[in-house]
């Protein structure tokens, strides 16, 4: 394999992290459910799926206790930001806090345990085609999930009725409601897609980008995914651009330095808070743009019967 | 305490049913002495706050029945910090560790208010009253472990993986190419600063972009079980720093050093019980009733190499080996230290500059 290509490879498996985050929170976002709580769930995603592997020696029993308690934690909030009209970010928050101490209460038996390769990567099957084969061996295949991921929720949004239905409950909650669309259920559903995505995040981070068991393990991916969301404009396509730029900037931060290109190192520790900051003005200098790119209804508590 | 105020009794009262409450043995102040320790973070099988936690853990077992040891762990902010050791004193503690130097501002501030107990405080950077300090020579450490690395290293090239660019981080990389270099003048180091005390899958990368650029042994600090778990995935040697992680990648992990406070612990226990505490500075690092102590060595490490090791080491202690002792140049070729002079220890602890053969830099 090319020096280019390791490179290029790392900065995807950076960046896999936020790209799952960032489209969970983006299909909350989408239907007008503004959840900060992604952080907190990526973290029990990335014990409970940790634990997962260890104990069973399964990759894909990983993900699945990954995604189920990053799930059951988003429907804990979105009974307390939609059926108790809590206020989003205060709940948001509160799950980020809760889930960051017991992520390492739980995982305390686990630190410093690690996972051997073979648990995590997969051989057989579509490893020994020829040609294409070597790419399925350096790419996990929770990354080629990823990119299904993308391509589903890409067509789901711009391209599927149910796709509308759910942006619709984004823009105007009210109108929504009035035209007779189940919109709790909507908002449920798209909360708990957000957890589970945040999970598989978790999980990702712990069982392929570390393989180890360590507390502070996902460090804020959580906070530049919600970040992300903004950076992307709600839209999925500058979502995968973006994780994956993003991702390359923590590998250019490093590399930079051990080649010795002088870079500033914080600056580019910085950068995905500052893009995000640059294209948050950008969008908000003109009421139109602002309507285009954020979901009207976001973040709002409305007296709907569902 | 002869004076009752309003504010001992409501704390008195309020010890006496959390201690009866949670089951304890109701003990009058003069049968055991009570001390307070606060972690701020949790305590795990590694890492800053279990090296805390073991000292304590040997005071216990030193005085099983003299000592009776209050630890709270996961006290995160300076408020809840500040009032916890202020109600630990009110309690009777008289004996107060702080383990961090987070916490050595908030306890140069309440050691002069509360006289009753005497406050300790783990990389604290000097005594005060009713304070006093403890911090260990990092220094000796990574010394002796680039001793090893640089006798094992085949590419000339040794990787650091520092948090931050802060001058504990700065003498320990120093010395670690220092001591490679006593034993391999050609050897270089590459350091990488993550720019996030707690990061693992950043610094598995950073191990990485080390590698990838001719690195073969790989330390850092504050240094984790992930960086020697990535340097064993990618092929290369590893080195503990403040910390054993032989126990997961095995004989990969060349030598290691560990923090040991408990002489810091049992003395100041010592003192207090007899009745003369003072507070005091004290950095160490190896040697009897020291700080720090060499731990595993791996069967991979040649014995000469070993012998090197021990005869480095017997000559620190015996204080005719001084790691900083001159001549040093710094990056730029500049001479910092002169032949038969040795850098002091507030020159050491205040270290901004890189030795030369470091490749990194130090933001500005």
């Amino acid at each position: 394999m090319s020096e280019t290509l390791a490179i290029v490879l790392a900065a995807v498996v950076a960046g896999t992290p936020l790209l799952y985050a960032a489209l969970g929170e983006l299909i909350t976002e989408r239907a007008g459910i503004l959840n900060l709580g992604v952080e907190g769930m990526m973290v029990i995603g990335a014990i409970a799926g940790f634990a997962a592997v260890y104990y069973s020696g399964n990759l894909w029993l990983g993900v699945l206790a990954a995604g189920a308690s990053g799930g059951l934690l988003a429907l804990a909030f979105g009974v307390l930001a939609i059926s108790l009209r809590v206020n989003h970010v205060a709940a948001g928050l509160a799950l980020t806090i809760f889930g960051i101490s017991l992520g390492s209460y739980v995982g305390k038996p686990l630190v410093g345990q690690s996972l051997s390769l073979s648990e995590v990567q997969l051989s057989g099957g579509l490893t020994s085609l020829p040609l294409i084969g070597p790419l399925f061996r350096e790419v996990h295949p929770l990354i080629w999930l990823s990119w299904l991921v993308f391509a589903g929720i890409w067509f789901f949004l711009a391209r599927s009725r149910a796709g509308l239905v759910l942006r619709s409950v984004g823009e105007s909650t009210a109108s929504a409601d009035a035209l007779g669309y189940p919109v709790m259920r909507i908002q449920y559903l798209a909360t708990v897609f957000g957890g589970v995505m945040a999970g598989v995040a978790g999980v990702f981070i712990s069982v392929v980008y570390t393989s180890i068991w360590t507390e502070g393990i996902v460090a804020g991916r959580g906070w530049i995914a919600v970040a992300l969301v903004i950076f992307a404009t709600w839209r999925p396509g500058r979502c995968l651009v973006g994780a994956y730029l993003f991702g390359g900037m923590t590998m250019a931060e490093l590399l930079g330095q051990v080649i010795g290109l002088g870079v500033p190192t914080e600056l580019l520790s910085a950068t995905p808070y500052l893009a995000t900051v640059i294209v948050l003005v950008l969008i908000s200098r003109k009421d139109s743009t602002m309507r285009l790119s954020v979901p009207a209804s976001l973040g709002k508590s409305l007296d709907i019967k569902g | 305490m002869t004076d009752i105020t309003r504010r001992r009794l409501l704390g008195g009262i309020a010890a006496t049913s959390l201690w009866s409450g949670l089951g304890f043995p109701l003990v009058r102040a003069d049968e055991t002495l009570k001390v307070g320790v606060i972690h701020m973070g949790a305590i795990s099988n590694t890492g800053w706050e279990y090296y805390q936690a073991e000292a304590w853990r040997a005071l216990q077992a030193k005085y099983p029945n003299k000592v009776e040891v209050t630890v709270l762990e996961n006290v995160t902010d300076i408020q809840s910090v500040e009032r916890q050791f202020r109600q630990l004193a009110i309690q009777g503690h008289k004996l107060l560790f702080g383990t961090t130097f987070s916490q050595y501002a908030s306890l140069k501030k309440l050691a002069p208010q509360l006289p009753q107990a005497h406050f300790e405080c783990c990389a604290g950077i000097e005594a005060g009253k009713n304070l006093g300090v403890f911090e260990a020579r990092h220094y000796e450490g990574t010394y002796l472990t680039g001793i090893a690395a640089g006798r094992m290293s085949k590419s000339n090239v040794l990787g650091w993986v520092g948090a931050f660019p802060v001058p504990q981080v700065i003498y320990s990389l120093n010395a670690f190419l220092l001591g490679a270099r006593s034993v391999n003048p050609d050897v270089e180091l590459k350091v990488v600063w993550v720019n996030a005390w707690v990061d693992p899958a950043k610094e598995r990368d950073a191990v990485s972009a080390l590698v990838s650029q001719g690195a073969d042994v790989i330390s850092g600090s504050p240094n984790t079980p992930v960086q020697s778990e990535a340097a064993r995935a990618e092929g290369v040697w590893s080195i503990g720093s403040t910390g054993d992680f032989s126990e997961y990648v095995g004989e990969t992990q060349l030598a290691s050093f560990e923090l040991d406070w408990s002489p810091a612990h049992i003395e100041a226990t010592q003192a207090v019980m007899e009745g003369n505490w003072e507070p005091t500075g004290r950095w160490r690092g190896l040697g009897e009733g020291g700080f720090i102590r060499m731990s595993t060595r791996s069967p991979a490490l040649p014995a000469s190499v070993a012998e090197e090791l021990d005869a480095a080491q017997a000559a620190i202690v015996a204080g005719d080996l001084k790691p900083f002792a001159g001549p040093i140049k710094d990056q730029s070729g500049e001479l910092k230290v002169a032949e038969g002079e040795e850098l002091s220890d507030s020159e050491i602890n205040s270290m901004t500059w890189l030795v030369e053969g470091v490749q990194g830099r130090v933001p500005s």
